[in-house]
Formats: C-alpha cells, sequence, structure tokens
C-alpha cells in the first residue's frame, strides 16, 4: 500500500509525481520565506502610503467604482476574436425551436456520416 | 453465509430502492421536523454509499456482478420470458461512486442552503427520485429500464430546475430540458422499439450478442443513430448543448451538482451503446463512430471556453467550464474507439488508445469534483450576497474566506494546474491523444488555459477588489455548506496527489470494461 | 521501495532544492545585469553595471512593504511566493550544462514537457493573480492583459511541444516521448530531413518570438507597460514582495532559456572533445552560460531593444494568427518529413552534411 502511494504517474510517455513536487515545493518554499523573512516588513499603516495609486487623483468615496467589472475583462482577447464570439452569440438564441433544430440537424449529420441516407 | 455477503449479493437492487424508498418517506418524516429529516436523508444516502462501495469492492476484484427481478439468471436466457436485469461492471460502478459522492455533498449542502426556503419536502424527495434514476441509470444491464430511469431523471431534474419558481428564468430553463428531453427519451424509446423488433430482446447483452456483422443492417444504424443523438444531447455535447448552461446556472446550486451527475449518466449510456452494445459490431467501417467523437468533443470544448469568456453570470459561466470539460471526456475516449474500431490496428501495438481512454474516463470523476466544488461555491457566494451577476460583486474574500480557499482549489483542479487532480488526467489526455492527431492535443492545451483565465476572472471579480459597502456585513457560508465544499476539496487534493492509485484502483476497471465488452455480453453463455 | 531509496530521495530533493534555488537566482541576476548592459550599449547609453540587479534586491530588501488598503492581505503577500517557488521548481526538472536534471537520476520523476508548460503558467498566474488582489484599477487592468498574452502565446507554444513530441514518437523503440531526457538524448536536427529541417527552423523561431511574450518584455509588456499604466500588475507592490517577483522575473528566465536549450540545442561539448571527468563537466557547464546567453540575447535582448510595444489586441493576433500560422507550418513540414524521406530516399540533412 505505501508503495503504491509513492509510485509516480506513467502515462506511457511522461512522468508525474506529485509527491516530489509537492517535497520540492516545500523546502523551496522554506528558503524562501527564510529569505524574505530577512526583508523589512513594516509600513505605515492608514497613511497616504497605503491609498491606491491613480497618478494623483483623488480617490472615489463609493469603492465599488474602483472595481473594474468582470464584463470588461480580457478586452484585448475579446476584440480580436470577435467574429467567432459574435458567430457563436448568434447560435445560442435560447429557444427551445432552435434546440430541436440542432438536434434535428445533428441526426441528419449522424445519417450522413453512418450512410444511412 | 454471512450478512455482507447477502447485502453484497442484493447490493445492486438495494442501491436503487433504498433512495427509491426515502424518497416516499421524505413527505411522512418530514411532519417530524426539519432536522429529523435531514438527518433521515443523510442517513438513507450514506447507506446507499456503504452499498455502493460494498458493491464496488467486488466488482474491482474482476467480477461482473448480476441481479434479476423476480428469477435466476436462467429465466432470463429463455427467450420468452422478460425480466428487469441489473448488470454491474467496472464502468457501471465507477458511475455508481460519482453519483453517491455528488448526491451526498448535494444533501449535506442544503442543510443550511435551503433552509429558508418553502416546500422543501417536495425538494428532497424529487432529489431522492432524481438519484434514484442516475443510478438505474448506470446499473441497469435492460435497453427498456435504461429508458425509464432516465425519464426518471429527467422529470425529477427538471421539477427541481424550476425550484425557484418565482424566477421566471429558471421556468424557462426548466420548461427547454422539458422539451429537449421528452423528444431525446422519445427517440431512445423508438430505437429501443427498433432493437426490440429485429432482436426480440431488451437486455442489452442479449441483444449485443445478437447484433453481430451478419445481422447488422439499416435498422441497427437507424437505433444507434437515434440512441447516440439523443443521448448525446442529454449529455450536452454541442452543438446540441444550448440547454445546459440555462439549466445548470438557473437550478439551485445543490442541484447543479447532482446535474452534473446526471448528464454524466448520459454520457455513460453514450458509452454504453458504442463499447457494449454494439461491441461486435464496433469493426464495421459505416461504425467510424471514434472520429466523430473526438471532433465532437473538441467542438464542445471549444465551445465551452469561447461562450464561458464573456459569460458574467456566475453559476452560467461554470456551466460553460463544466462543458468545456465534457469534452475532454469524448476527446479521450474517443481517441481509443478510433482505434478500437480499425481491424487494421491492435490495442496492443497502440497503447496510447488505453492511456487517452484512461484518461477521458478519469477525467469524468475528476470533472464531476472539480465542477462540484466550483458550482457548490457559486451557491455559497449567492446565499451570502443574494447576488449572481459577476459585475455585482466583488471584494468578497474579506468576508468568506474558506469558500475562498475552497474556490482557489476548484479553480486551480478545474483548469488543470499542478498538483490539482484535473491535470493528472488531463496529463493523460495530452500524452495520448497527439498520437491519433497532433493538433488534438494542441487544442485540448489551448482551451485548458483558457479555462483558467475564466476562472481567474471569476476569482477577481466575485472575491478579489476593494471593499464593497453592500457586502460589508456578509458572513461566511453556514458550516453545512463548508463541510459539503471540504469533502470535494479534499477529494480533489486527494485524488491530485495520488493519481496513480486511483487510475489503478478506480480508472483501470472501468476502462477494462469499456474494452472488453466480451465478458459483459458473456455472462449470459458463461454463468455467473 | 525500500527505506533507502526513500531517504536517498529525500536527501537529493533537499541539495538538489537548495542547490537550484542558489543557481537560478544568481544566474538569473546575473544575466539580467547583461542583458540590461548590452541593451543600454545598444541604445548608445553606457549603462549600470553589471551587478546592478543585485543591488536593487538588496535594496528592495531594505524598502518598506505596504500593503495597500484595498487589497486581500494573505492573497497579495502569497502571490508573489508562490511565484518565486513555482518557477524555481521548474529548474528541478531541467538538464543544465552536463549534469542532468535533479530529479532525474534516483526516482523515475523526470521532466515532463507539459508538466513544465503547466509549471511555466505558475508564476504567470501568480503575477496575475498578485495584480487583481491589489484592488488598484491599473494593477487590474494589467493583470488582465497578462491573461489575455497568456492565452495568446500558448496556442503556438503548444504546437511546438507536440510536435517535437508527436515526431520523436514516430522513432523505433523510443518511448515516453514527452520526457525531457528522452528529447535532449534525440536531437531532432540529426534525423530530419531537409523538409523537416525547415519546419524545425520554423519552430524554433516561433519559440524565439515566444519568449519574451512568457517574460513579459516588449513588445508583449503591455501588462506592465510603465508609459500607460504605470507599471501595471505590479504597481501596487514594493519592499520584498516586489523583489520576490523581480527574482521570480530572474529565474523564470533561466527556465525559459533552459528549455529552449533542452529543446533545439541539447549538444555538449565534451563529446567532441573527448573529455570526460570534471573538466568535462566544467566545460559543458561554460558551453551551457553561452548558449544560454545567446538564446537570452536573441529571444530577449535585440527583439526589445529593437522594437515597440504592441497593444493588447495586436498581441492577441500576432500569437493567434502569424504566429500559429507559422508553428503550423513547421508542423506540417515535421509531419511530411518522414513520408517524404521515405519515399524519395532522401537522407537526413545531418547525413548530407556529412557530420555523422
Amino acid at each position: 500500500m505505501f508503495e503504491q502511494l509513492l509510485k509516480t504517474f506513467d502515462t506511457g510517455n511522461g512522468y508525474w509525481n506529485p509527491l516530489v513536487w509537492g517535497f520540492a515545493f516545500l523546502i523551496i518554499f522554506l528558503i524562501i520565506y527564510i529569505l524574505r523573512g530577512r526583508g523589512n516588513p513594516s509600513y505605515k499603516r492608514g497613511t497616504e502610503q497605503t491609498k491606491v495609486f491613480l497618478s494623483g487623483n483623488p480617490e472615489y468615496e463609493n469603492k465599488e467604482l474602483l472595481h473594474v467589472k468582470a464584463s470588461n475583462l480580457y478586452w484585448g482577447w475579446v476584440e480580436s476574436t470577435k467574429w467567432v464570439i459574435n458567430t457563436l452569440k448568434k447560435m445560442h438564441t435560447g429557444r427551445a425551436n432552435d434546440y430541436i433544430l440542432w438536434f434535428t440537424f445533428m441526426i441528419a449529420i449522424f445519417m450522413l456520416l453512418l450512410g444511412v441516407i | 453465509m454471512n450478512i455482507l455477503d447477502i447485502l453484497l449479493q442484493q447490493s445492486p437492487a438495494l442501491i436503487v430502492a433504498t433512495p427509491l424508498l426515502g424518497a416516499f418517506l421524505t413527505p411522512l418524516i418530514g411532519k417530524l421536523g426539519y432536522n429529523v429529516r435531514n438527518i433521515f436523508i443523510i442517513i438513507i444516502l450514506a447507506v446507499t454509499a456503504f452499498l455502493v462501495f460494498l458493491l464496488a469492492s467486488d466488482v474491482f476484484s474482476g467480477n461482473i456482478h448480476t441481479y434479476v427481478f423476480g428469477g435466476t439468471t436462467s429465466t432470463v436466457l429463455s427467450n420468452t420470458v422478460i425480466r428487469i436485469l441489473f448488470e454491474v461492471d467496472g464502468l457501471s460502478i465507477f458511475m455508481a461512486i460519482i453519483t453517491v459522492i455528488l448526491s451526498l455533498a448535494a444533501v449535506i449542502y442544503s442543510w443550511a442552503f435551503m433552509r429558508e426556503e418553502t416546500g422543501q419536502d417536495k425538494y428532497y424527495t424529487l432529489l431522492l427520485l432524481m438519484t434514484t434514476g442516475m443510478f438505474g441509470m448506470v446499473l441497469t444491464g435492460d435497453l427498456f429500464n435504461f429508458f425509464v430511469f432516465l425519464e426518471i431523471t429527467s422529470i425529477a431534474s427538471c421539477a427541481l430546475i424550476a425550484f425557484w419558481t418565482h424566477k421566471a428564468k429558471a421556468v424557462e430553463a426548466a420548461f427547454n430540458y422539458m422539451v429537449i428531453s421528452t423528444i431525446g427519451a422519445l427517440f431512445v424509446l423508438l430505437s429501443i422499439a427498433f432493437l426490440y423488433g429485429k432482436y426480440d430482446a431488451l437486455n442489452i447483452a442479449k441483444l449485443a450478442s445478437r447484433i453481430t456483422p451478419v445481422s447488422f443492417s439499416f435498422i441497427d444504424k437507424l437505433s444507434l443513430i437515434l440512441l447516440l443523438a439523443a443521448l448525446t444531447m442529454k449529455a450536452g455535447i454541442a452543438p446540441m448543448h444550448m440547454w445546459l448552461p440555462d439549466a445548470y446556472g438557473r437550478a439551485p446550486a445543490s442541484i447543479s451538482i447532482i446535474l452534473v451527475g446526471a448528464t454524466q449518466a448520459s454520457l455513460y449510456g453514450v458509452f454504453r451503446i458504442c463499447f457494449t452494445l454494439y461491441g461486435n459490431v464496433i469493426q464495421i467501417p459505416e461504425v467510424s463512430l471514434g472520429w466523430i467523437m473526438v471532433i465532437l468533443g473538441l467542438i464542445t470544448m471549444l465551445i465551452g471556453v469561447f461562450m464561458a469568456m464573456i459569460q458574467i453570470d456566475f453559476k452560467k459561466l461554470i456551466a460553460y467550464g463544466a462543458l468545456a470539460e465534457l469534452g475532454y471526456m469524448f476527446l479521450g475516449v474517443g481517441t481509443g474507439l478510433t482505434i478500437l474500431s480499425n481491424p487494421q490496428l491492435s490495442l496492443a501495438s497502440n497503447s496510447f488508445a488505453l492511456q487517452a481512454m484512461k484518461g477521458g474516463i478519469f477525467h469524468i470523476i475528476n470533472d464531476a469534483l472539480d465542477v462540484g466544488l466550483l458550482f457548490l461555491v457559486a451557491g455559497a457566494v449567492y446565499y451570502a450576497t443574494k447576488e449572481s451577476s459577476l459585475n455585482n460583486l466583488g471584494g468578497i474574500a474579506r468576508n468568506m474566506k474558506y469558500t475562498t480557499v475552497f474556490f482557489l482549489i476548484g479553480l486551480l483542479a478545474v483548469s488543470g494546474i499542478p498538483p490539482m487532480n484535473g491535470f493528472a488526467s488531463k496529463l493523460l489526455i495530452y500524452e495520448s491523444v497527439y498520437q491519433l492527431n497532433p493538433i488534438l492535443a494542441i487544442i485540448a492545451i489551448l482551451a485548458s488555459i483558457m479555462l483558467l483565465a475564466i476562472m481567474v476572472k471569476v476569482f477577481y471579480s466575485a472575491f478579489l477588489g476593494p471593499k464593497i459597502d453592500r457586502f460589508q456585513d456578509i458572513r461566511e457560508a453556514p458550516k453545512s455548506m463548508l463541510i459539503a465544499m471540504g469533502i470535494l476539496a479534499s477529494l480533489i487534493i486527494f485524488f491530485g496527489l495520488f493519481p496513480d492509485l486511483i487510475v489503478n484502483t478506480l480508472v483501470e476497471p472501468a476502462v477494462k470494461a469499456i474494452t472488453h465488452p466480451t465478458s459483459y455480453i458473456l455472462w449470459l453463455t458463461g454463468g455467473v | 521501495m525500500d527505506i533507502g531509496t526513500v531517504s536517498i530521495t529525500i536527501l537529493t530533493v533537499i541539495f538538489g532544492a537548495i542547490g537550484v534555488t542558489l543557481f537560478g537566482i544568481i544566474i538569473g541576476l546575473l544575466y539580467k545585469g547583461i542583458d540590461r548592459k548590452i541593451a543600454a550599449h545598444m541604445q548608445g547609453r553606457v549603462g549600470p553595471p553589471i551587478r546592478q540587479p543585485f543591488l536593487d534586491v538588496i535594496k528592495l530588501f531594505v524598502k518598506e512593504n505596504i500593503v495597500p488598503d484595498n487589497a486581500i492581505p494573505w492573497v497579495f503577500h502569497l502571490a508573489p511566493i508562490i511565484g518565486l517557488i513555482a518557477s524555481i521548481t521548474i529548474l528541478l526538472y531541467l538538464p543544465i550544462g552536463g549534469f542532468p536534471a535533479v530529479l532525474d537520476g534516483i526516482i523515475t520523476s523526470k521532466g515532463d514537457l507539459i508538466l513544465l508548460l503547466y509549471l511555466l503558467i505558475i508564476p504567470s498566474l501568480a503575477l496575475v493573480t498578485g495584480g487583481f488582489s491589489s484592488g488598484s484599477p491599473y494593477a487590474i487592468v494589467g493583470a488582465q492583459r497578462e491573461m489575455a498574452t497568456m492565452i495568446a502565446y500558448e496556442f503556438p507554444l503548444a504546437i511546438i511541444i507536440v510536435t517535437i513530441a508527436w515526431r520523436l514518437s514516430l522513432m523505433q523503440n523510443v518511448s515516453h516521448v514527452f520526457t525531457l531526457s528522452t528529447i535532449t538524448s534525440i536531437p531532432l536536427w540529426n534525423i530530419l530531413g531537409p523538409l523537416g529541417f525547415i519546419g524545425m527552423i520554423l519552430l524554433l523561431l516561433t519559440l524565439i518570438i515566444v519568449t519574451p511574450a512568457e517574460l513579459s518584455k516588449i513588445p508583449f509588456d503591455a501588462p506592465e507597460a510603465e508609459t500607460e499604466i504605470a507599471g501595471g500588475l505590479l504597481v501596487e507592490y514594493s519592499g520584498r514582495n516586489l523583489a520576490m517577483f523581480y527574482l521570480t522575473d530572474a529565474v523564470k528566465t533561466v527556465a525559459m532559456g533552459s528549455i529552449i536549450i533542452a529543446l533545439f540545442f541539447p549538444y555538449n561539448l565534451s563529446p567532441i572533445l573527448s573529455m570526460n571527468g570534471y573538466p568535462a563537466y566544467i566545460i559543458d557547464f561554460l558551453f551551457y552560460l553561452l548558449k544560454l546567453f545567446l538564446v537570452i540575447l536573441f529571444s530577449v535582448t535585440l527583439i526589445r531593444v529593437g522594437v515597440a510595444r504592441l497593444k493588447i489586441d495586436q498581441i492577441v493576433y500576432t500569437y493567434w494568427v502569424p504566429l500559429t500560422l507559422l508553428a503550423l507550418i513547421g508542423l506540417i513540414c515535421i509531419m511530411w518529413d518522414q513520408t517524404i524521406m521515405t519515399q524519395f530516399g532522401i537522407p537526413s540533412v545531418v547525413e548530407i552534411l556529412g557530420l555523422t
């Protein structure tokens, strides 16, 4: 049992041993933690220091306005794959009629591929 | 004969009967009070879990377990008598284990999650019925019986998706699901009728032994197509997936997690039909389903990640992520089927096919755990904030520390970052499917990175960010919800740290079941 | 597996981890210094002394470690540490000079290309999480750009990795083709015909252009873009946390360079000079440092001095269209190579050149 737990995961084309990696991770964590501990941990709480950097502009009273909304994330990626996303959006109409249409379509495809018609 | 042996012998029937009995007792027990009922339901599922693991220990030692209702195996053998038969092999029990883990987690979670709701007796009754249906689907050895359990699952889950009837979108999702699953199930019934008409049998093993290359004709092909189309639709494979994100997203979180299991039970149906029912004719060139499966898997993966990228509803986004995960299973198993169904290639000289199937099957359980955990987290966030749109959330990591950690675990697992369980199964898939065609592995890797980006987006917009006044006073999720999430999270980490153990004990028998359909088919003549 | 093997394994991991940490940090900072010096000379400046990165790190350790009000403290502190550790663990799987990878010898935990691909994601992921957790709009914009860049460059990177493994899987008696020790023992240059050779060059070219994005250097440094979003995802970081990210960057440069060397230039000098023992190790290690220098010079320094920053949607486009096409052409060349070689009896390039 003990041996089985320690065995390397062999995919036939590569190896993966989570335990060894995890152990190495722990050791390096210790080293880095000690190294980091030599740094200066202090800062001045509640001063101008801890305010958000906005190129000198004042911070909003309502902090929610500072939160970039989920729909604005990955703009560059969405922008350059617009054509795919717009096509897909058109596919998802949310109507049961269209769902059945896709189902019929897939049956037709299967029939073509398996040579029924 | 001690009690364990008797239990083991009766276990296939008991696994289905216990939750069914529980379902009908629930309204009665419900009269006794909130806690009594919930404890009763947890005990019912715990007993079922015990039976499942008892049966699993027997099946994993290499047996195929059968149970005939109202008769013996010889009754089934005779042509004139029809009996319901349960036949449990490695794949069935693998799916049953997933079902039991998911439903236990869902019930523990519901304790607090559903506390404020009305109509809880109905909720729990339907939940247990749904579990019954799923167990029946994966354990049965009879095609018509499979259809019956498919319907039980569909009806129960349809009602549960619409559980929040005051939300128009939930009702709409349930309606769409009902239309889809009824039509799908009717096609399943139709093709069962075709097969019954031609072969005079409903038993999967018996049917499979009669569908031979000699007898194979138009009717068989038609039934195969109808079964395949209906079940892939129920499993949510693109482009017939559109009902899935709505259904997952609008149901209560504790139901979404069981729905994951329900779609996987349909996936089991697809595998059972391709590998076992049509096991004898798998090498007929016209039935070259392998590549179809692979392509469908890729399409599902890509549509899943692209659509998830632009979602802003927490649970719908995870639902699209779950869709992408389904693609991996189809990719892995489809690769195996391509090699199996090619008469020129042998499985022995193409060991990658076996590895791909292992990866695909292993991914089923990983997906159930990962996506299940994420749904539970989404539910916990909804419970605390009453917000489901990511645009309105933010900064709740301050108030909900444990939930944040659980989400982080789910995030890493679902996007396959080492050392979580998702990495192990994806590694198996990547490092085997590339031998069929390098493009397959490339797209799979790409989809998994995009999945990471999607989940990081959720992590940021829901959990990180500045303090928001509205969420100043929200509290950590209640204990029962944390326990349910904790169970799934610890399983994820355990599976991640010991992938070799899991693959050898759980996955290997399931893969054996689908690569050696003859042992499933031949128990009739071989005897048990 | 008896107790002796286990204890040797544990000792190897402990000493290997310590050694690799020191190696990664020192060499990484050194090359950072060299990179800055060369870039300065190319721009007609004198530039900082080569030991400047060391001084930078020391200074950052002395500085205050500010945690902004809007940050989630535990994520904010943890992200830099996780990133640095993950990037150091990559080095454990890489062969360095004539030495095999630390984890190669005693246990069968050899480096796996897919594993490396994913381990390379973790530092970037840590950077993104850190940026997101700091609660500043600048950092958030930077972090989401980093993520978009990551999706963009993983596509061609995946093609490169899978192509190399696929070509190796065609060979007889070769198993575990994703393992780095297999890849380094059979350099593809030696077996490919002319067409495949061209494919390999295309793949190398792609990988060289992927590297600056992996290390967020110009022209793919939109996530940090000092001039528009003031340092992007690092804007709220200071003191020792920033030092951790600084070190991560240095170590990641070494890791990425070593991966390129292992994939494309796994040659050593000692067999040619027929040396063995300690001199061989020394000469191979020096040769490795030279290779690393050349890789960093071409994939980081020259590109970053030579071109300007791209916009984020241009980055995604660059990777998903031209570079993916380039890599795919490379893939197709290598896929057809075998058939054409056997069909027309064309010898491999090495045989044509008479190097065998």
